[in-house]
C-alpha cells in the first residue's frame, strides 16, 4: 500500500509540473460542453446542456485513461520499470499505482469539467448524486486506464500506441448514447451503442441525474473493470519477468 | 559463504545462449565483469537482479536464492541499470526520496539527505535534475541506490557516455563504497578502467567466463613482456624459442616473452625472412588489453541476427 501510494505521488508531481498537458487536456471536453452542448439545436429535451454533460464527463475519463496509458509503456522504454522492479516493493504496486494515478487524474479534470458545466447552464444536483456520479466515474476511470495500460504494454511502442489511441476514441464516443438517446438513433447505431461500455457510464450518470439508483449498469461496469485489472496484471506479469 | 555466489547460471534465448555455466563468487570487493558488447554482461546481471530467470543454474545474494526468495534478495541488493532513467521534473532530493519512500525506510528524508551528501549533490539537492550534467545524473543514481544501504550494488556500465573527469569521480566513489564493506558488480567494456579500479575482473566472452582473477594475477598469468608488431599483409605466427603468439588485431599482432629485450631483434630477423614486411615494433609492459585478447581470441562484432535469415532476406529483394 505504501508502494502505491509513492508511485501515485511521483506520477502527480510529474503531472503537475507538465503545467500545459494539465490545461490542454481540459480543452477539448470544454469545447464539446460550450459549442455543442450550447449551441446544438435538438428537438428530443428542451436543456440539451443537461442531456450531454454525462457524456462529456466520461468522454473527459475516456481521454485521461487513454492517454494514461502510455505511461508505464514509457517507464518501461526509459528504464524506470527495470528499476522499480529491482526494489522491494512488492511488483503489483507499480500497476495499481499507475492506473489509480491515471484515475484520479481523470477525476480532477472531469471535477473541472463539472463545474464548467454548472457554471454555463446545467441543473445542480444533490450532493448524494454527486457521490453516486463520482462512484461510477470511478469504476469506468479503473476500467478504461488498466485497458489502455494493458494495450500499451502489449503494444511495446510509443507510435503504434498513438495509433490505437486516435483509432479508438472518437468512434467509442460516438457509439455510445453521449450525443442522443437511443430512441432517435437509427437502429444499427443503437444496437452498438448498447453494447458499448461507454454507455453504461453516460446512462448510469444520466439515471443519478433523474433520481434513480442506476444499479445494472454499476455492476456491469464493475465486472469489467475487474475483468480487464485481472487481463492487465496477467500481462504486467508477463512483461516484467 | 561469498555475498554474491553464481552456479552454472545459463540463459537462453530461444536458441542463443547468452550466458554458457557462469560460476562466480564475489565478496566485499570491487569485481568487474568484462566483455565486448553482447557478451552477456546485462543478462547475468539481470538474472542476479531477479529481472530476468534463469534457464538452469542457481545464484544466491546474502544466502537467499535468487529465485525462490527473489523479495529477500530485492532488500539486500541495489540495481542502477544502463539507461540513466532519473526523473528530470523532480529535483535531485525528490529523486532520492522517492527510492527512500519505496525502500521503506523509517526516516527518509534525513537518508536521502545523506546520500546526496556522499554523492557530493548536497548544493544542487534542491535543482531539478533537467539541469544536471550526465556525470551529476549518474552519481544521483548511485544516491537512490544507496539510500537503503545494500549489501550487494549492482551497476551496468555506470561509466559510459560520460567524460574523464566524470568517470574518475564515479570510480572512486566506487572504491569510497567498497572501502565501507559494500559488494560491488559492476559490468564494463572499458579495459582500462577495470584494470585500475576493480579488485578482481571476470572476463566473459559469448557467455562464457574465460578468465578470472585479479588484473595484476591475470597479467603475470600472462608471461612477462608484450611485443606488438605492425605489419603489412598476411603472416604465418613464427615458431621462436621463449616467444608466444598471442593474437591479432586488424594489422598488429602480439607476442609475450620473458625477455622481451632480447626476443625484440630475434622476432624481426624471423619475421622478415619469412617476407613479412615488419612496419614497427614496440615493447612494454602487459595491460588488461592483452589478458582479454588473449582470453577470447580475435574480437569480433557479435551478429544480433541470423546470417541465414539474413541471406534470405537478401535474396527476396533481388
Amino acid at each position: 500500500m505504501r508502494g502505491i501510494i509513492t508511485f501515485i505521488q511521483r506520477d502527480f508531481l510529474r503531472w503537475e509540473r507538465g503545467r500545459v498537458a494539465v490545461i490542454s487536456a481540459l480543452i477539448m471536453p470544454a469545447a464539446w460542453l460550450i459549442f455543442v452542448g450550447l449551441a446544438l439545436p435538438v428537438q428530443f429535451t428542451g436543456n440539451y446542456l443537461d442531456f450531454i454533460t454525462p457524456g462529456i464527463l466520461v468522454m473527459t475519463m475516456l481521454s485521461a485513461g487513454l492517454s494514461g496509458g502510455a505511461l508505464l509503456m514509457f517507464d518501461k522504454i526509459l528504464g524506470f520499470l527495470n528499476k522499480f522492479l529491482a526494489l522491494p516493493t512488492p511488483r503489483e504496486s507499480i500497476l495499481f499505482g499507475k492506473i489509480l494515478f491515471i484515475t484520479g487524474r481523470g477525476i480532477i479534470q472531469t471535477t473541472i469539467i463539472l463545474i464548467i458545466a454548472v457554471i454555463i447552464g446545467a441543473s445542480l444536483l444533490q450532493p448524494l448524486q454527486y457521490v453516486m456520479i463520482y462512484i461510477v466515474l470511478f469504476a469506468f476511470g479503473i476500467l478504461i486506464s488498466s485497458f489502455a495500460t494493458t494495450v500499451a504494454l502489449y503494444l511495446e511502442d510509443h507510435d503504434s500506441y498513438a495509433a490505437f489511441n486516435t483509432m479508438i476514441s472518437m468512434p467509442l464516443f460516438f457509439t455510445s448514447s453521449a450525443l442522443m438517446p437511443y430512441d432517435v438513433m437509427p437502429g444499427w447505431l443503437r444496437a452498438i451503442a448498447v453494447l458499448n461500455p461507454l454507455s453504461f457510464a453516460i446512462d448510469a450518470i444520466r439515471d443519478i441525474g433523474y433520481g434513480i439508483i442506476p444499479v445494472l449498469p454499476l455492476a456491469t461496469l464493475l465486472g469489467i473493470a475487474c475483468f480487464v485489472i485481472v487481463l492487465c496484471s496477467h500481462v504486467f506479469r508477463k512483461v516484467t519477468i | 559463504m561469498s555475498i554474491i555466489e553464481t552456479n552454472e547460471l545459463v540463459k537462453y534465448y530461444d536458441d542463443l545462449c547468452a550466458v554458457d555455466h557462469v560460476t562466480l563468487s564475489i565478496d566485499k570487493e570491487v569485481f568487474g565483469l568484462l566483455g565486448p558488447n553482447g557478451s552477456g554482461k546485462t543478462t547475468t546481471v539481470l538474472m542476479l537482479t531477479t529481472l530476468l530467470r534463469p534457464t538452469s543454474g542457481n545464484a544466491s545474494i546474502c544466502g537467499h536464492d535468487i529465485q525462490k526468495h527473489a523479495e529477500r534478495v530485492r532488500s539486500a541488493i541495489s540495481y542502477v541499470p544502463q539507461d540513466m532513467a532519473v526523473d528530470i521534473k523532480l529535483t535531485g532530493r525528490e529523486n532520492v526520496m522517492f527510492f527512500a519512500k519505496l525502500y521503506g525506510i523509517p526516516s527518509p528524508k534525513d537518508k536521502a539527505d545523506e546520500a546526496l551528501a556522499l554523492m557530493e549533490l548536497s548544493e544542487r539537492a534542491d535543482d531539478l535534475t533537467r539541469t544536471y550534467s550526465g556525470g551529476m545524473r549518474r552519481r544521483l543514481e548511485l544516491a537512490q541506490a544507496l539510500v537503503h544501504e545494500p549489501s550487494a550494488l549492482f551497476l551496468d556500465e555506470p561509466t559510459l557516455g560520460l567524460d574523464v573527469a566524470a568517470r574518475k569521480k564515479i570510480w572512486e566513489h566506487i572504491g569510497s563504497l567498497s572501502r565501507r564493506g559494500m559488494s560491488i558488480f559492476v559490468t564494463t567494456h572499458y579495459m582500462d578502467e577495470a584494470d585500475r579500479f576493480c579488485d578482481r575482473v571476470g572476463i566473459i566472452n559469448r557467455g562464457k567466463i574465460a578468465a578470472c582473477g585479479s588484473p595484476e594475477e591475470l597479467k603475470t598469468n600472462l608471461m612477462n613482456d608484450i611485443i606488438t608488431v605492425r605489419i603489412e599483409g598476411m603472416c604465418q605466427p613464427p615458431d621462436l624459442e621463449g616467444v608466444w603468439y598471442v593474437g591479432r588485431q586488424e594489422d598488429e599482432i602480439s607476442f609475450t616473452a620473458e625477455n622481451g629485450k632480447e626476443a625484440l631483434p630475434a622476432l624481426a630477423e624471423t619475421l622478415t625472412r619469412n617476407n613479412v614486411k615488419v612496419r614497427a615494433m614496440s615493447l612494454r609492459e602487459p595491460t588488461l588489453d592483452d589478458v582479454f585478447l588473449q582470453a577470447v581470441g580475435q574480437q569480433e562484432e557479435p551478429h544480433g541476427f541470423a546470417d541465414s535469415k539474413f541471406r534470405m532476406m537478401l535474396r527476396r529483394r533481388r
